[in-house]
């Protein structure tokens, strides 16, 4: 137990106080450049409250030579926004599917939910 | 699973994920597949399209790392506003959950023992390991020496009976 305690006491040193912001600047991904080591994985312990590899999405934000350091929190409500955004693209689909008097979805229908939808203008021409 | 083409440019979430996000949001809702292969597509450029954005709201502040205050910015931005509310939500449930993690481990650093108590006790800990190892060190070198000892003892023995045969065959072949 006391070893436990001992080991613990070399790495606390290493740790920042208790707000937030210094914790994820300790933490950041490493995008782009540079090409290091990830700096530890995204949100630990918040990987369950999200529906996607949090790994994923922070390799899929490193791929863009642009993006620099992102917080581990940023993952994390990238992924939370990438869920609800898959919500409602397949809702606003469905419309379509009705319209059509289908009780399968099908790919045209997520084409007119993107035409037909300001906020997914960036989706037009988004191939297979 | 380790992608044999090996570009990092060819990421997507996995499709399992999108099929059971689009089961719960549509539950009793056919799907067919190609719809759902561009559903993995669109949530590609999705992330993209928030990361570069929160990236350029970030690049204008003085911060070098995006922070989940960027990202929010960025959905208001290219008007997914109606996000937010439950993004921020989440998020917080994620800060409880690191400084809940933090508390743990601090609690467990802690055991009511003073850092200058744990400081002595490490310094222990090091010397008795360096003790140990020193004498481990020493009872090898002696097995060593031991063996080596052996070996030349044994040579010498091996080398002795060699010459005591050799005169044997020499007084037999006299006998004859």
């Amino acid at each position: 137990m006391a070893a436990a305690a001992v080991a613990a006491l070399v790495s606390s040193t290493e740790q920042e106080p208790d707000r937030c912001g210094s914790e994820e600047e300790n933490r950041g991904v490493e995008a782009g450049d540079g090409g290091q080591q990830p700096a530890g994985p995204a949100a630990p312990g918040c990987s369950r409250l999200s529906k996607l590899p949090l790994a994923r999405i922070k390799a899929l934000m490193k791929s863009d030579p642009d993006v620099s350091l992102a917080s581990q929190e940023s993952v994390f409500i990238i992924a939370k926004a990438t869920e609800l955004f898959v919500e409602m693209i397949a809702k606003d689909a469905l419309v379509y599917a009705q319209q059509g008097k289908r009780k399968t979805l099908q790919r045209k229908d997520l084409d007119n939910a993107i035409e037909a939808i300001d906020e997914f203008a960036f989706l037009e021409g988004t191939l297979d | 699973m380790a992608s044999s083409s090996g570009n990092d440019d060819d990421l997507t979430i996995p499709r399992a994920a999108i099929n059971k996000m689009i089961k719960e949001t549509l539950p009793n809702v056919r799907v067919a597949n190609d719809a759902r292969e561009l559903v993995v597509n669109c949530c590609t450029e999705f992330i993209h399209l928030i990361s570069s954005e929160a990236n350029e709201i970030c690049n204008k502040s003085d911060k070098k790392t995006i922070s989940p205050e960027h990202v929010i910015n960025a959905l208001e931005s290219l008007g997914f506003g109606s996000y937010i509310t439950e993004v921020k939500d989440v998020l917080q449930e994620c800060k409880t959950v690191a400084l809940k993690r933090r508390k743990a481990s601090s609690r467990l650093e802690n055991l009511g023992i003073p850092e200058e108590e744990l400081l002595r006790q490490q310094q222990e800990l090091f010397a008795k390991a360096r003790q140990q190892q020193a004498e481990l060190e020493q009872q090898e070198w002696l097995q060593m020496q031991q063996a080596a000892q052996q070996a030349q003892m044994a040579a010498a023995s091996a080398s002795v009976a060699q010459q005591a045969g050799s005169s044997q065959d020499e007084d037999e072949e006299d006998e004859m």
